[in-house]
């Protein structure tokens, strides 16, 4: 089901930062124009040593992070899986589901089976009435990568999303990815290693800045 | 009940879930009303300040809420920087989870500064009880937007922490009744509101120009709080 036109193109992206204090003071390139593409029905990866601005190229790509140049053009909803989840430690994993189907705009009986079925797909239902703070890594990182799949978007941006994972969940995680992808959705994901390549449909290489096709 | 009600329910739930929270909340006025007004007293003597008797513990109260909202307004910020940021992007938008922020904050400032008004009446009364929650409110209020501003510029706990344990004994020390009319006490945030709370806690009232004035720099306040929480869900340049 893999369309044609892209649900995600990237172009010229440039990035860098500014660190230290004078006389220390540095810039430090990142990004020196890269650029990606993700079509419907697509499982893309990106990949790069550590520092090679995988991450900061994704919270580009995602919005959180401003770029100094380039364009980036995003079509459909968005669901976006930071590589350390981001949550808040006094609330439970259901009062997590209800803020986040607030934010998508997700009415009752839909937000209740949308999140019933992630947590029961990627089996932790019964922490659902646990605070943050009383989960395992494992369970913080499922629920990170739930809250991004609960209002099925068109698109999936995944940065490592299963560091933390145990083998089963890793294998479960992977079967989720590649059954979405079969329904049309666009999945890019973010990882250190290239030994997944057989289950990716493209790879890009992130390298002195820039993104290669490998 | 809309979302970003909820939401702020969401965010007031974390702050109260917090057993350390919610035994600072008692301790605080606690320590500031009933052990530290003598101390309080004293001093203001030696700072060439004047504030006794009923006055010190009404400001002892408005000082425990000051330091309480400061504290919790700096953590609202700086914990939830990066989950709120990413609930803006999900779709509840920087302007809403700020509303949601600005509720959870004004709904923990009513609460600290009731404790802290029910700790005074119980230990040394109130000749105004309505004039003194107001200003007991107003100190809780101004120092929930500067622990807000210094959150959005300093991440760390520690160093946000101790800036806004800075402020407040700066802001503590040359206000009214505790200094000789400093010129540095003219510009802090709190100086019209102790008047009130002094003037309050010795049984007189307030003019009407003071009122005003709390009232102006408790709205700011929360602006700067509103907006504090606004440019910390938004995306970031660096």
């Amino acid at each position: 089901m893999t369309g044609t036109e892209p649900i995600l193109r990237a172009e010229g992206v440039e990035k860098s930062f500014h660190r230290g204090v004078p006389p220390r003071r540095r810039r430090i390139e990142v990004l020196k124009g890269a650029g990606l593409e993700v079509r419907r029905g697509e499982l893309v990866g990106l990949v790069g040593e550590n520092g090679s601005g995988k991450s900061t190229l994704m919270k580009i790509v995602v919005g959180l992070l401003e770029r100094d140049a380039g364009a980036v053009e995003r079509d459909g909803k968005l669901g976006y899986c930071p590589q350390t989840p981001l949550l808040w430690e006094k609330l439970t994993v259901d009062e997590h589901f209800e803020l986040f189907a607030r934010a998508y705009e997700l009415e009752g009986d839909a937000a209740a089976s949308a999140s019933g079925s992630l947590l029961g797909e990627l089996r932790f239902d019964r922490y659902r009435g646990y605070r943050i703070e009383e989960l395992s890594g494992g369970t913080r990182q499922k629920l990170n990568l739930a809250l991004a799949l609960m209002h099925s978007p068109d698109l999936l941006l995944l940065d490592e999303p299963y560091s933390g994972f145990d083998w089963e969940t890793y294998l479960r995680f992977w079967e989720m990815s590649e059954r979405r992808r079969g329904e049309g959705m666009g999945i890019l994901i973010v990882s250190h290693f290239l030994s997944e390549r057989e289950r990716l449909d493209r790879i890009y290489e992130l390298r002195d800045g820039r993104c290669e096709e490998a | 009940m809309s979302a970003i009600t909820l939401s702020g329910a969401d965010f007031l739930r974390e702050h109260l879930r917090a057993r350390l929270t919610l035994v600072l909340l008692v301790a605080i006025p606690a320590l500031f009303v009933v052990a530290s007004a003598s101390v309080l007293g004293e001093f203001a003597t030696a700072l060439g300040g004047s504030v006794a008797g009923d006055s010190a513990s009404a400001l002892g109260a408005g000082w425990a809420a000051a330091f309480l909202a400061g504290a919790l307004g700096f953590f609202q910020v700086s914990s939830s920087r990066e989950a709120d940021r990413r609930l803006a992007l999900a779709g509840m938008g920087a302007a809403r989870v700020a509303v949601a922020r600005i509720c959870a904050s004004v709904a923990l400032g009513v609460l600290i500064s009731a404790v802290a008004f029910l700790t005074l009446l119980l230990s040394a009364g109130a000749s105004h009880p309505a004039h003194t929650f107001v200003a007991i409110l107003i100190f809780a209020l101004t120092y929930i937007g500067i622990g807000t501003l210094v959150g959005s510029f300093i991440s760390g706990a520690l160093e946000g922490s101790l800036t806004v344990a800075f402020i407040f004994l700066i802001d503590a020390f040359s206000g009214p009744g505790m200094s000789d009319s400093s010129s540095i006490a003219q510009v802090m945030p709190t100086r019209v509101a102790a008047d009130v709370l002094i003037d309050a806690g010795a049984g007189i009232g307030s003019p009407i120009g003071d009122w005003i004035a709390v009232g102006l720099i408790a709205f700011g306040a929360l602006a700067l709080a509103a907006a504090a929480f606004w440019f910390s869900a938004r995306p970031r340049s660096t």
